[in-house]
């Protein structure tokens, strides 16, 4: 039933999600009534190159917004100060904070995965040349493998601070690591954010195990960490 | 079968360096209703936070069911055998009554439907209406038959009736009072209401910042301790205090009021040898214990 009481607290924020990605797709129909147009003569690859930076962005994004609601505070959207009242109900409950953790994070899990699927294959349906179906199962494999070190920083960081602001703590997380991967050739090798880019790796190229692997183990480490955090703390 | 369910021994917990509890010792029988009483801050919420296991203890033990609860397993099994209700009733904002027991049931191989129902139409409580549409009342009314169907042998409440009218106060008691005559429940709960306290319960267990200044059947305590009113032609003497039994002292010019227990007819006597000009001995009500504890002079 934990699974159940997870889908209620999340379901809109998942619907949200839905509907902005939604909405951004549209923006071909909408833009020009708006008064926006592209340029004549861009060419269609690097339109393309806009919409997937714009997804990898969405990535990001999804992975944190979806992690913040009750993974610390049982709460639903509302950023609190505190702690939300439910939380003692959750806590007097016969099960063990790993599993109220693990369930809560599996399903955020489970719908940033769903998200970047869905992102990842429009990115490739809008691609000039389009992809074979393998080359498309590999991205978006991987795209989801790399995006789940996104996410579950984003769970630590919900263990350790408050829903108003794990948001920015792991979109700022994330900026430091762009910009330490920019002048470290090691961490550029192993980084998520360039394992989930189509730019850094083409379709064509051999499947990136490097930043695949560190994503995961990252994911691993960030989770157990959150499960630590959640076993010592006090409420 | 163990006859005390909660025992806590040496109980201690500092929040930032500043104690909170102070080697605190409670016991609780079987089938009892224990009031637990205390001043605002005297750490009657970090007791039951630790018995529940939702903070760690700096020093100490503590049994429920007779059962050590050194780990996270032994606090889930002693959890998965009594109910709570927290202070500000608080529920998942995001599920209305029926989800809310729908969520809760599984967790609970023991789940009474019977009671579920019994206790849905004793309260008349909507099962679609949304949580954050009941009112405090109802959100309480929820929480207990949440705790009361999972058939807990153990309900631990902090405040239950805080933030209640009249009606549905008397209405919450009753229920208690019910519970714990049919079914056997042990009722711990924690309250600043000395008249609901001394309506319902049989034990009572008052602390004052951190430690239990008074613990026990609350018959035997109106029956142990009693005030003595001492009015002396001048000054009361200091020897006063020296007297054995007295608990609290307090001295108003030439009046003298002592709260005091065990050998009353002793103690009565030895005053006398004080040279007062009247001695008067009543019995004391359970607020007057409370003040005089946790004042104290």
């Amino acid at each position: 039933m934990l699974w159940y009481k997870a889908w209620l607290e999340t379901r809109w924020r998942f619907v949200f999600l839905v509907g902005s990605i939604v909405f951004i797709w549209l923006a071909p129909l909408w833009l020009p009534s708006f008064g926006f147009r592209l340029p004549q003569g861009v060419p269609a690859s690097r339109i393309w190159m806009g919409v997937h930076l714009g997804s990898v962005l969405l990535y990001i994004v999804a992975a944190n917004f979806l992690a913040g609601s009750g993974v610390n505070s049982q709460t639903t959207y509302a950023a609190t100060s505190g702690f939300h009242g439910s939380m003692l109900f959750t806590l007097s409950l016969p099960v063990s904070r790993r599993r109220l953790l693990l369930v809560r994070a599996g399903l955020g899990a489970l719908q940033t995965s769903v998200l970047v699927a869905v992102m990842a294959g429009y990115t490739l349906l809008q691609r000039p040349g389009g992809a074979s179906a393998l080359q498309a199962i590999e991205y978006i494999a991987r795209a989801i493998a790399c995006t789940m070190a996104v996410y579950a920083l984003s769970v630590l960081m919900a263990c350790v601070l408050d829903e108003m602001w794990q948001f920015y703590a792991a979109c700022f997380c994330w900026i430091g690591f762009y910009l330490l991967q920019s002048r470290f050739a090691a961490i550029s090798w192993i980084s998520p954010l360039r394992g989930m880019s189509l730019i850094s790796y083409p379709l064509a190229a051999p499947m990136p195990w490097a930043p695949i692997l560190a994503s995961l183990a990252l994911a691993g480490v960030f989770l157990w960490a959150s499960v630590v955090v959640l076993h010592r703390k006090e409420y | 079968m163990n006859d005390i369910i909660i025992a806590a021994d040496g109980l201690s917990k500092s929040y930032d360096g500043k104690p909170a509890l102070r080697s605190l010792r409670l016991e609780v029988p079987r089938g009892s209703i224990c009031g637990f009483l205390g001043r605002n801050g005297a750490g009657k919420t970090t007791t039951l936070k630790l018995l529940l296991g939702m903070l760690r203890r700096d020093a100490g033990s503590i049994r429920l069911f007779g059962e050590a609860v050194e780990s996270e397993a032994s606090s889930i099994a002693a959890r998965r055998r009594l109910g709570f209700v927290s202070e500000d009733k608080e529920l998942y904002p995001f599920m209305n009554v029926d989800q809310t027991i729908r969520f809760t049931r599984p967790f609970f191989p023991g789940w009474r439907r019977d009671l579920e129902e019994k206790y849905l139409d004793l309260f008349q409580l909507p099962r679609k209406k949304a949580v954050p549409k009941l009112s405090k009342g109802m959100r309480t009314q929820l929480m207990l038959v949440l705790a009361m169907a999972r058939g807990a042998e153990l309900l631990m409440m902090d405040e239950p009736t805080g933030g209640l009218d009249p009606a549905m106060t008397e209405d919450v008691l009753r229920i208690l009072a019910d519970l714990a005559a049919s079914d056997g429940t042990t009722i711990f709960f924690s309250s600043h209401q000395l008249a609901e306290v001394e309506q319902i319960c049989d034990r009572v267990c008052i602390i004052d910042q951190g430690q239990v200044v008074i613990d026990g059947v609350l018959d035997d305590l109106k029956y142990d301790y009693r005030r003595i009113l001492l009015v002396f032609e001048g000054t009361p003497p200091r020897e006063l205090a020296g007297l054995p039994g007295i608990d609290h002292l307090r001295q108003r010019g030439r009046t003298a009021s002592l709260l005091a227990h065990g050998d009353m007819d002793g103690l009565v006597e030895r005053a006398r040898e004080l040279g007062p000009t009247s001695v008067e001995v009543r019995p004391v009500t359970l607020k007057e214990l409370f003040l005089d504890h946790v004042r104290g002079e």
